[in-house]
């Protein structure tokens, strides 16, 4: 693997680029165990494992792991799945709950120490993420109010003159079906990648200014770990806001879907 | 959709606003390719693709 | 050195709608502090103003990237 910045890679600091994403495979030469694929699957064992364990000995008086559990889970039923979707909100907070801890143990993977990669970071995980959501809300809209009915309540905003409408349907066709899911997929992909590449243009940095031959450079080398460390604080601030933002959006989306415009 | 909640609202302003501008500007784009005009129907375009997701953001958030 | 300034100018427009955004939620949070009632007159107004702010930055951005 290639080490951004490092005196080896030629003359002069090496930037990173999206290269640094293109990580080989793990066994063999398959594209289906690259470090992200197994990052999924080693996510998918930690939270089951973790939530098991955490609600195995359910107890009145919670042990500390059922506490983290419960919270975790309480945060995402209350202030996600009450507060926003209103009557009947009990039928989605499986899938907003497994989203929230999916995407945030994923992000974080991006700052733990040995793992240090954000799956999301890819763009095709976010894409399904933001599948699951687009099927999920339609659906709930389809089920709820019939397919005709759904349809016209996007299409055909109430109180509008006629001619108005060869404006605005196209937008609002394209809001729901394009720009919504797409949205909602690039927003944690962008952050995810850019949170990635800056904390290699830091950390690499510093390991280049540690290298080079300069006195003057080893000594500045210090401040750019340092601010390396600094932003590793910030990009965990980012990742949990983006997993809460993510569910936040599908849980607005499933909201809007039920309500009947009116 | 619940207006009462800000965070939404406001990305879903910037939805309308990203799509208006990518519909009507893409048509204006395509009438420019075929009619062999020089943006002219693309700026056109993106105006009226402007002011449409306004108009229609005004409809959904600004009329209480 | 490679690229294109479209995107620099872009950064620079970039500025007015950011300034513009946050002086919109300035005044939108120091109102809806000073007396919590208004928040609702208050809302649709800052968000009008966010979506005429924010077109105009996307509209830089979509310029940016099509002008040549």
């Amino acid at each position: 693997m290639h080490i951004t910045g490092h005196l080896a890679s030629g003359p002069g600091f090496v930037p990173p680029s999206t290269t640094d994403f293109k990580l080989p495979s793990i066994f063999g030469h398959s594209d289906y165990a690259t470090k992200p694929v197994v990052l999924v699957f080693f996510s998918v064992i930690v939270i089951s494992l973790f939530f098991i364990l955490a609600s195995r000995k359910a107890a009145v008086v919670p042990s500390k792991l059922q506490f983290a559990g419960e919270s975790i889970y309480s945060f995402v039923r209350k202030d996600l799945g009450q507060e926003i979707i209103g009557a009947g909100f009990l039928d989605y907070v499986p899938f907003l709950f497994t989203l929230f801890v999916f995407v945030l143990v994923n992000n974080l993977f991006g700052i733990i120490p040995l793992i240090q990669f954000p799956t999301m970071s890819h763009v095709s995980f976010p894409y399904v993420l933001a599948i699951f959501t687009f099927v999920i809300f339609h659906a709930v809209g389809i089920k709820r109010q019939g397919l005709v009915k759904y349809l016209k309540g996007i299409a055909f905003l109430p109180g509008v003159p006629k001619f108005a409408y060869i404006l605005l349907t196209p937008i609002e066709i394209a809001t729901y079906f394009l720009i919504r899911p797409v949205t909602l997929s690039l927003r944690l992909f962008a952050n995810m990648f850019a949170g990635h590449l800056l904390l290699l243009v830091f950390i690499g940095g510093g390991n280049y200014m540690l290298h080079d031959t300069h006195l003057f450079m080893k000594i500045l080398s210090p401040f750019s770990f340092g601010f390396g460390i600094v932003m590793t604080f910030f990009e965990f601030m980012v990742q949990c806001l983006q997993a809460y933002i993510i569910t936040l959006l599908s849980a607005l989306f499933i909201a809007g879907a039920l309500v009947e415009e009116h | 959709m619940a207006s009462n909640n800000e965070e939404g609202a406001l990305w879903s302003i910037m939805g309308y606003l990203i799509s208006g501008l990518l519909i009507w500007g893409g048509i204006g784009f395509a009438l420019d390719h075929w009619l062999h005009t020089h943006h002219y129907f693309f700026l056109g375009g993106l105006l009226l693709g402007a002011g449409a997701s306004i108009y229609l953001v005004w409809l959904r958030f600004g009329r209480e | 050195m490679h690229g294109t300034l479209n995107l620099v100018g872009y950064g620079l427009s970039a500025i007015g709608p950011a300034i513009a955004t946050g002086l919109i939620f300035a005044a939108y949070i120091n109102g809806v502090a000073r007396q919590p009632e208004s928040r609702n007159v208050l809302q649709p107004i800052a968000f009008l103003g966010f979506a005429l702010a924010e077109a105009l930055a996307l509209f830089g951005l979509v310029l940016a990237f099509v002008l040549k």
